[in-house]
């Protein structure tokens, strides 16, 4: 029996799943909840859920990231775990209502991350196979030297942010721009594999606004659902 | 005398022993481990889910009943990539005999049950080194009940009531077990387990357990 991915194939329930994707600092964060507001403002059913949540295992990740105790694999797995138990318990219930799905980050962030730890691109990739295939996917492209300056601009480079598990460098500036570099090449080959709709990060609020409200629209259209 | 290679390519060697909650592996791998330990190696055990930090996880959302079934293989799955990392692998390199109590082939056996495909489940271990030994301890069903019955008791997740198999929990017990069981045939041929029928006494099975590491240690 070959095991077919989920993730290549349309979901066929019938709510609507819409995820922003991109390193920190691009600003997809403040562009999903200025969206969301406008979606509610419609009367639309939105649920909103982000990466690593889950009430099952975001503790204990958060604990052992602090202790720095886990192997980019085992990394890797947790926060599959955190998925699957959001993909369960929230995302597909809330598809199978007729919910529009807004979510902070998907899959493809640990496909980004992890391959940029040096885990395997093919392994993560069928780990991930049970995920549903989203809508639309933004991705937000900034530079590592923008997402430095607007993530660290009063504060240094956290641990994991910056990479140094790796030990790429030994200077957290340095060492987060050599990492975000990578998560934003493996990002880069994901566009077309997985059809990201790419956008300038650097452009203004407003014109990313009315940018992803477009291409929401084009999706709940399809959808048959008129706002 | 050949020196045996080992079929990982680390210095140490792997033994695995599998079979279903009382089929009586506990008892053999003490016994195993002195034997060993007899012979002048360095034996280190470890047992499923173990690992530090994440089988606290488990055990945890177990309690609570919070898991399903992908979230119960990948928490498992986490849980051993953590321990071949942090405890297997190093003891391989130092060259111990490793004795560990399940291997992925339980992931495997329950997690098919539960309706995962294995082919997923293959990729998800698919950088566990390949052991030198597999040993199965078969006892059927009707043993197991009551081996189970007369000391733990029967719980929850060892009855697959998670999956809803049945409201009575004795038959519950008794498919999933059933079904683990066939999980287990399945893959004695595949991944060329050595079966040994778990219900001969404790020395008659510690005596072909040894007999055949006897093949891969220098004794």
């Amino acid at each position: 029996m070959k095991y077919k991915s989920r993730l290549n194939q349309p979901h066929n329930l019938p709510g609507v799943l819409i995820c922003v994707e991109g390193i920190d600092g691009s600003g997809k964060s403040t562009q999903l909840a200025i969206l969301r507001d406008w979606l509610k403002s419609r009367k639309q059913d939105v649920i909103f859920t982000e990466w690593n949540s889950s009430d099952l295992i975001s503790q204990t990740t958060k604990l052992a990231k602090k202790k720095n105790l886990l192997s980019p694999r085992t990394f890797s797995l947790l926060h599959a775990v955190d998925f699957a138990d959001r993909l369960e318990q929230i995302i597909i219930p809330a598809l199978k209502a007729g919910f529009i799905v807004l979510a902070d980050r998907y899959v493809y962030t640990a496909f980004a991350r992890d391959v940029a730890r040096g885990v395997d691109r093919d392994w993560v990739r069928k780990v991930y196979g049970f995920a549903v295939k989203p809508d639309l996917t933004l991705y937000f492209r900034v530079s590592e030297d923008v997402s430095l300056e607007r993530i660290c601009s009063n504060r240094s480079p956290k641990f994991y942010e910056a990479g140094m598990d790796l030990k790429i460098s030994n200077d957290p500036y340095e060492s987060y721009k050599i990492f975000q570099k990578r998560v934003n090449d493996e990002y880069k080959k994901m566009i077309q594999e997985y059809d990201l709709v790419e956008i300038d990060a650097n452009e203004s609020i407003h014109k990313k606004q009315v940018f992803f409200r477009e291409e929401v629209q084009k999706i709940l259209t399809k959808k048959g659902i008129i706002l | 005398m050949t020196q045996y290679k080992s079929k990982h390519g680390y210095e140490g060697l792997l033994i695995v022993i599998e079979g279903t909650d009382g089929s009586g592996k506990s008892t053999q791998i003490e016994r195993l481990k002195r034997w060993i330990e007899d012979q002048s190696y360095g034996v280190m055990v470890s047992e499923w889910k173990t690992s530090k930090f994440i089988a606290d996880a488990i055990n945890d959302a177990k309690d609570r009943n919070l898991l399903n079934a992908t979230t119960f293989s990948l928490l498992y799955a986490a849980d051993f990539a953590d321990r071949l990392e942090q405890v297997i692998i190093p003891a391989l390199k130092a060259g111990f005999v490793v004795i560990l109590d399940r291997y992925i082939y339980t992931a495997y056996a329950r997690d098919v049950v539960r309706g995962h495909n294995i082919e997923w489940l293959k990729n998800l271990y698919d950088y566990a080194p390949e052991p030198d030994m597999v040993f199965y301890l078969d006892v059927p069903v009707e043993i197991l009940l009551k081996r189970i019955i007369g000391t733990t008791g029967l719980d929850y997740w060892e009855s697959g009531r998670d999956i809803g198999l049945s409201s009575d929990f004795y038959k519950s017990f008794q498919i999933y077990q059933g079904k683990c069981l066939d999980e287990y045939q399945k893959m004695i041929k595949e991944y060329g387990f050595i079966s040994i029928d778990g219900t001969l006494s404790e020395k008659e099975i510690h005596k072909k357990i040894i007999s055949k590491v006897k093949d891969i240690l220098e004794v």
